[in-house]
């Protein structure tokens, strides 16, 4: 049996929206707004597999691994960050971090 | 011939040139030799081209435009009326640049001087020579960036340079009219060729011709300081005196009479343009002559009567006496350049005081300028069998046998002015060199003034005895006329002997009745009461004389001031208030929005991803709303 396309978007359109909520809503932790960022990701793969399945094409799987690669390096590299920005001000609220402000 | 009328044009171009370039570098007597071997070179090329002279003669010296319909070869001609005034030109001019040599001979800026008076020679031999109406208009230019600069030769003093923007910008008023004839000569006939022009007049309308002469007449006004644009002349006194004796008496200033005279066959035709020429050389001739009157300073005396000269012979081409005319410019040319280098010895002699109240005596101490002084006065004066006697004289009688109501009024006019100049030459001769002057100062040398004395005596010779250049009917008939006859457009009816004598007794008569009041008023013991007199404040009349008639305030408050008053609104509301207050209150509201939207960039990464996500919001909704 297969799942229709339109079940599977519905379902990563939720997750990219919980995701998103996440990123915005949980600034009081960067770790929070990570983890809302990969939910986002997982979304859009998730749009791909279905798209693959659907068409029968390989690419959107392909794309999928490539994604699961680059995330995992983005992780890596933003929780060194996240650990280098508690090392400054000990915490890990972004409130706190307004350097960057005009 | 083209080699000797191309020569006559490039020595002193030549001159200026080199002495404008290295001149500086150049030992000074080289520099001054040079620039007066270039002058006389030019008069020795201008003696060939008479004795070569045989008829009216055309020379294409070179091609200069060749575009579509336009032809501007470098063309020159050579005519009675040319041939006569470059020998003037030439001779005046060379004697002139010799004076100059010891009246600057304490200037160190020698080769400026120099090399302006020898391209001032190029550009007015181009005026007299041109063929082509665009040639004579470069040379038209020319002679009036030369005197420009020349005015305010010594511009370190503001009047001085003043004086030289007054005289570019008021003859500035002429030319442009004059152009404006040239450009429509040129859409009328697409030629501008002199000699065709004036083959062509017949076959324009009559108000075509009329507005055309105007025209003509409003560049003459200006370049030969007639009224109402003559305020400048006095003025240019401020250059140096051989400068004005050159420029602003003997050659420049009569290049508007030129003009007129050389475009007569074209504007002849129209009554109307000979009126106004007529009118205004009369009004002129009166204005100059009244103002001369009441003057002080020597060399503004001798430019108001140079107006008043030039009068006369704009009546004489309103006459129709283009002869009579040429004759008087160049009678004219010799006695006021006279009149001017003699007044350069005073000057020179009296320490550079130029008010004439304030000398006397020279007689005595100055010999030799006296006489051809009161040369150039007796010329001036018009007395009897004096090269000016004649010169003036056949312009009066032309007015007189033209016989319409208008030329016989304005010959009483004339006779009236007569009458007025022989009074101020001789009032003028009386303060300057009669009587013992207590202001008197230790005099220069004698032998510092006599190198530019000598050069005096040529010019009173040639002024004297001018009048043999065309003498009266009953005594021969006249060289000049004969020789200028062919090329004037109307002949003037001529007068029987016996008319004619009657008309040179009344002129005659006037001269010295004229010489006689300024012997009562200023000779003898006269004198000392008008010295004490000229202590006072003068009187009303005397200064709206010495004033010009006010011409000077009148342009003041007529043209200038509304002019600085539209100025100072340009320029403090439209262009301070508007134009920059518009773009500085522009940049504020740009700064002050910028500066509104920079308090977004918070520095808080969720307001950024708020704002990315609203984004990313309205694009998505934007292309659904399209896919509807």
């Amino acid at each position: 049996m297969s799942i229709p396309l339109f079940h599977v978007l519905i379902l990563a359109g939720i997750l990219f929206a919980m995701g998103l909520a996440c990123t915005i809503a949980w600034r009081a932790n960067v770790i929070m707004m990570l983890i809302g960022i990969e939910i986002m990701l997982n979304a859009v793969m998730l749009t791909l597999v279905g798209g693959s399945a659907q068409w029968g094409s390989a690419d959107g799987q392909i794309f999928s691994l490539m994604l699961m690669a680059l995330t995992s390096s983005e992780v890596s590299l933003a929780l060194a960050m996240v650990v280098y920005l508690h090392r400054r001000k000990q915490s890990v609220d972004t409130d706190d971090f307004t350097s960057m402000k005009g | 011939m083209t080699t000797y009328l191309s020569l006559m044009l490039l020595i002193p171009l030549f001159g200026g040139v080199l002495n404008a370039l290295v001149g500086r570098n150049l030992p000074r007597r080289l520099a001054e030799s040079l620039a007066c071997a270039a002058v006389w070179g030019s008069f020795v090329c201008a003696v060939l081209a008479a004795l070569a002279y045989h008829g009216p003669e055309k020379v294409v010296v070179a091609q200069w435009f060749q575009a579509f319909d336009l032809a501007l070869p470098l063309s020159l001609y050579l005519d009675p009326l040319s041939l006569s005034l470059c020998l003037m030109i030439c001779f005046v001019c060379g004697l002139i640049h010799l004076y100059s040599v010891f009246y600057m001979a304490a200037e160190a800026d020698y080769a400026r001087f120099f090399a302006l008076l020898n391209l001032f020679v190029f550009a007015m031999l181009s005026l007299v020579l041109a063929e082509n109406l665009v040639l004579l208009y470069l040379g038209w230019e020319g002679v009036g960036f030369c005197s420009y600069l020349l005015i305010g030769f010594w511009y370190t003093e503001k009047e001085n340079a003043d004086a030289g923007r007054k005289a570019f910008i008021t003859t500035r008023i002429g030319d442009t009219a004059l152009m404006v004839a040239l450009a429509w000569l040129f859409q009328l006939f697409g030629t501008l060729s002199i000699t065709q022009l004036n083959g062509m007049g017949f076959l324009l309308p009559a108000g075509i011709v009329t507005a055309l002469g105007l025209l003509m007449l409003a560049g003459a006004i200006g370049k030969s300081a007639q009224l109402p644009l003559m305020v400048w002349l006095p003025d240019a006194m401020a250059g140096p005196t051989p400068v004005s004796a050159m420029i602003h008496a003997a050659t420049m200033v009569t290049a508007g009479v030129y003009l007129l005279a050389r475009m007569y066959p074209l504007i002849g035709s129209s009554t109307v343009t000979t009126s106004a020429i007529a009118i205004v050389g009369g009004l002129t001739a009166f204005y100059g002559a009244s103002c001369a009157l009441a003057q002080r300073d020597l060399k503004r005396v001798l430019a108001f009567s140079t107006i008043s000269q030039i009068g006369y012979m704009m009546l004489g081409v309103g006459a129709g006496a283009i002869t009579a005319a040429t004759f008087h410019l160049l009678v004219h040319a010799f006695f006021k350049a006279l009149l001017f280098l003699g007044a350069g010895c005073v000057i020179t002699a009296m320490h550079h005081e130029q008010d004439i109240f304030r000398m006397g005596g020279l007689r005595r101490t100055l010999p030799i300028t006296f006489w051809c002084f009161l040369a150039g006065a007796a010329c001036l004066a018009g007395l009897p069998l004096t090269g000016g006697f004649f010169s003036k004289d056949s312009i009066l009688t032309a007015l007189w046998m033209k016989g319409t109501a208008l030329t016989q009024a304005l010959y009483f006019l004339g006779l009236l002015t007569a009458l007025i100049t022989a009074f101020y030459s001789f009032r003028m001769v009386y303060l300057v060199f009669f009587g013992s002057n207590a202001h008197q100062q230790g005099h220069h040398e004698q032998s510092d003034v006599l190198p530019m004395e000598l050069v005096l005596i040529p010019l009173a010779l040639l002024g004297l005895f001018g009048g043999v250049l065309d003498l009266p009917g009953y005594l021969g008939g006249g060289f000049l006329g004969s020789f200028l006859g062919p090329l004037s457009g109307a002949h003037p009816v001529e007068a029987s002997h016996t008319e004619e004598l009657a008309l040179q007794g009344v002129a005659a008569t006037l001269a010295l009745a004229g010489v006689f009041a300024a012997h009562v008023r200023y000779g003898g013991a006269a004198r000392d009461n008008r010295l004490q007199e000229s202590l006072l404040k003068p009187a009303p009349l005397v200064a709206f004389l010495l004033n010009g008639w006010y011409f000077d305030a009148l342009y003041r408050a007529l043209l200038i001031r509304p002019y600085q008053a539209l100025s100072r609104v340009l320029w403090q509301q439209v262009d301070e208030g508007v134009i920059n207050g518009g773009i500085d209150r522009l940049a504020d509201g740009v700064g002050s929005t910028g500066s509104w939207l920079g308090r977004w960039t918070t520095g808080q990464v969720a307001v950024y991803l708020l704002s990315f996500a609203a984004g990313g919001a309205l694009l998505l909704g934007y292309l659904a709303w399209r896919s509807l």
